[in-house]
């Protein structure tokens, strides 16, 4: 997959670029304004991650500019105004998604996945893992064509974990993935463990031992 | 009197005859003299029809050898009579000009007064949130015209600094988020791609605990300022109860609490959506985050009402304190303390009454709505 990061802090468009390269996905950058539009404009992104308050001008303009030139890219918005006006107006523009900083790399990637999903396999809204068969649609997951049954919680974990292979998530990446804002009101994440306990004994009974322990008190779903 | 009486004698030794004007003058030929007297005597007036007192001198004179007796009488007037004019006079003189006085002294005053009252009502709206200065009037008194400046300058100046206050909060809120995103950002790529330990782990795993902790005071302020601002003009009717199942549900699956919730009946209101979402989230959260170990909350909605009971052991300290923001009960520091603000900011933008009572060993919450009957 090829990537834009439109992104003027260096450092957090560092990070991006080297999370999402671990899946052998390009990335490309732009620091300012006139540097992204000047890629969007000539190049073709599966989806462009595009910073709203860019040094030299407002990533809402490029927005425009995509829309406007019918590019393909999803555009996922990162913002540090988390006003409900400006992410409004960017999904009115037609950004596929909008995420406030500081946001969780695992969730970025995420959302970045269902973006592609939504836009380019156009209607075939599944993800294969090996055995796993997962139909984003109708919010269900296959093991070996049967279908497991999954609260909607363990749906979103797995959804989560799949998205985010082969790398550590921690008990507050994921709370923070599942229950977003209220994830802070409880100090500590164990019922994130029953949720997780409840969904691997679901998969072991199919034999899919993915879901692996990393550093004693975080996951890693991982083939292998 | 003596002298109308020599006036008298001079006009008879000028052979004049004797001569009477009564009452005030009578001169009678007599035999002999006798002593000269001096009394008060009563002659009634015709005029009058009454008796009036007179002052009489009776004097004798041997005048050209013929003996005169000469009446001089003068009219008294009675000092009740003069008093009573004076007092009178007095009371009429003081009251003319006291009715004067108060007519240009009220009129005076008004006009130099108007100034200041205008500008004390001025005071009065003036309001520190809004972006209009006071408008006062001038006058052309120096003491008020002094007064008018140092009250521009005041009002001013605490404007600025409200401004400045608003957009330092705006601005540090704002401008975390991109050094706490990159903070997250760095963890999580450092946890994937080296070899940590697990001590190192846990630190790394701590930190992003402490990240999540920044982020969410810094949403909880940046809401705290947008209540304040008024930023959430949005209203809709808002069906309470389908809110309240919602973040019912989303808690049972966050906590093994019990939480009953009991629906007679739906409960509209008008309000912001999204602050009825945090309305109905930071009541329950908070109640579930206190009610101990045996983790039973309540939940009654009716008509205007919603009551949200949990279970506790002592009474609170200090219930008065229990709306200020970062009042922490327990030491603990699960909670920033900014929960039951939130939730006072939003009944106040609404005017919603919300009361705390400790009563049968549970905390209770009541939020009186204006009920939105449509």
């Amino acid at each position: 997959m090829k990537f834009l990061i439109a992104e003027d802090e260096l450092d957090l468009q560092q990070s991006i670029v080297t999370y999402l390269e671990r899946d052998a996905n390009v990335c490309e950058v732009a620091s300012n304004y006139d540097e992204a539009l000047q890629k969007v404009e000539l190049y073709d992104y599966d989806v462009i991650i595009l910073d709203i308050n860019l040094v030299t001008g407002s990533g809402l303009d490029i927005l425009r500019v995509i829309k406007k030139s019918k590019l393909r890219a999803g555009v996922i918005i990162i913002s540090a105004n988390n006003s409900l006006d400006n992410k409004l107006e960017g999904l009115d523009l037609g950004a596929d998604d909008y995420l406030t900083k500081p946001f969780h790399l695992a969730e970025l990637n995420s959302r970045i996945k269902a973006v592609l999903r939504r836009g380019k396999y156009g209607g075939d809204e599944t993800i294969e893992f090996n055995e796993i068969k997962i139909d984003t649609k109708s919010r269900t997951a296959f093991i070996t064509n049967i279908a497991i049954n999954l609260t909607r919680k363990e749906y979103d974990l797995l959804l989560f974990f799949i998205t985010n292979q082969d790398r550590v998530l921690s008990k507050e990446i994921i709370a923070e993935h599942l229950w977003g804002d209220d994830s802070d009101l409880v100090d500590n994440f164990d019922f994130i463990y029953v949720h997780i306990n409840n969904l691997r004994k679901k998969m072991t009974k199919e034999s899919a031992k993915y879901i692996k322990t990393a550093y004693g008190s975080g996951y890693k779903f991982q083939n292998h | 009197m003596f002298s109308t009486k020599a006036r008298i004698e001079n006009t008879l030794k000028r052979n004049a005859q004797p001569f009477s004007l009564s009452p005030v003058i009578e001169v009678v030929e007599i035999q002999g003299l006798k002593e000269e007297f001096l009394k008060d005597t009563l002659i009634y007036d015709p005029s009058q029809k009454e008796d009036e007192v007179f002052r009489e001198l009776s004097t004798f004179e041997k005048i050209n050898n013929k003996y005169y007796r000469i009446t001089v009488r003068n009219l008294v007037v009675e000092s009740k009579d003069i008093l009573i004019a004076i007092v009178v006079s007095y009371f009429v003189i003081i009251l003319i000009a006291f009715v004067f006085l108060y007519y240009f002294n009220s009129k005076g005053n008004r006009k130099l007064w108007s100034p200041f009252f205008k500008n004390l009502e001025a005071m009065k709206g003036f309001s520190i949130k809004s972006n209009t200065p006071i408008v006062l009037m001038d006058s052309n008194i120096l003491e008020f015209q002094e007064l008018n400046n140092e009250i521009l300058i005041l009002t001013k100046k605490v404007s600025s600094d409200y401004q400045n206050l608003k957009q330092f909060t705006e601005d540090l809120s704002h401008e975390m988020q991109t050094p706490l995103a990159i903070m997250q950002a760095k963890i999580e790529n450092i946890i994937n791609e080296k070899k940590l330990s697990e001590a190192q782990y846990l630190q790394f795993s701590s930190l992003q605990k402490d990240i999540l902790r920044l982020k969410q005071l810094n949403k909880r302020l940046t809401l705290l300022t947008k209540i304040e601002n008024n930023q959430f003009a949005n209203i809709n009717k808002i069906d309470l109860t389908k809110i309240i199942r919602k973040t019912v549900d989303n808690f049972k699956e966050l906590f093994s609490a019990e939480i009953h919730f009991s629906e007679t009946e739906k409960v509209f209101v008008l309000m912001d959506p999204y602050l009825a979402e945090v309305l109905c989230t930071n009541l329950i959260s908070n109640a579930v985050k206190h009610s101990g170990t045996s983790k039973s909350v309540s939940i009654t909605c009716s008509n205007d009402c919603l009551i949200i009971k949990n279970s506790g052991t002592i009474a609170i300290d200090k219930p008065e304190n229990l709306f200020h923001r970062f009042y922490r009960e327990s030491k603990s520091n699960h909670s920033m303390g900014l929960g039951l603000a939130i939730v006072k900011k939003i009944c106040e933008l609404y005017q919603f009454n919300i009361t705390y009572k400790f009563q049968k060993n549970s905390h209770m919450f009541t939020v009186l709505f204006k009920s939105a009957k449509v």
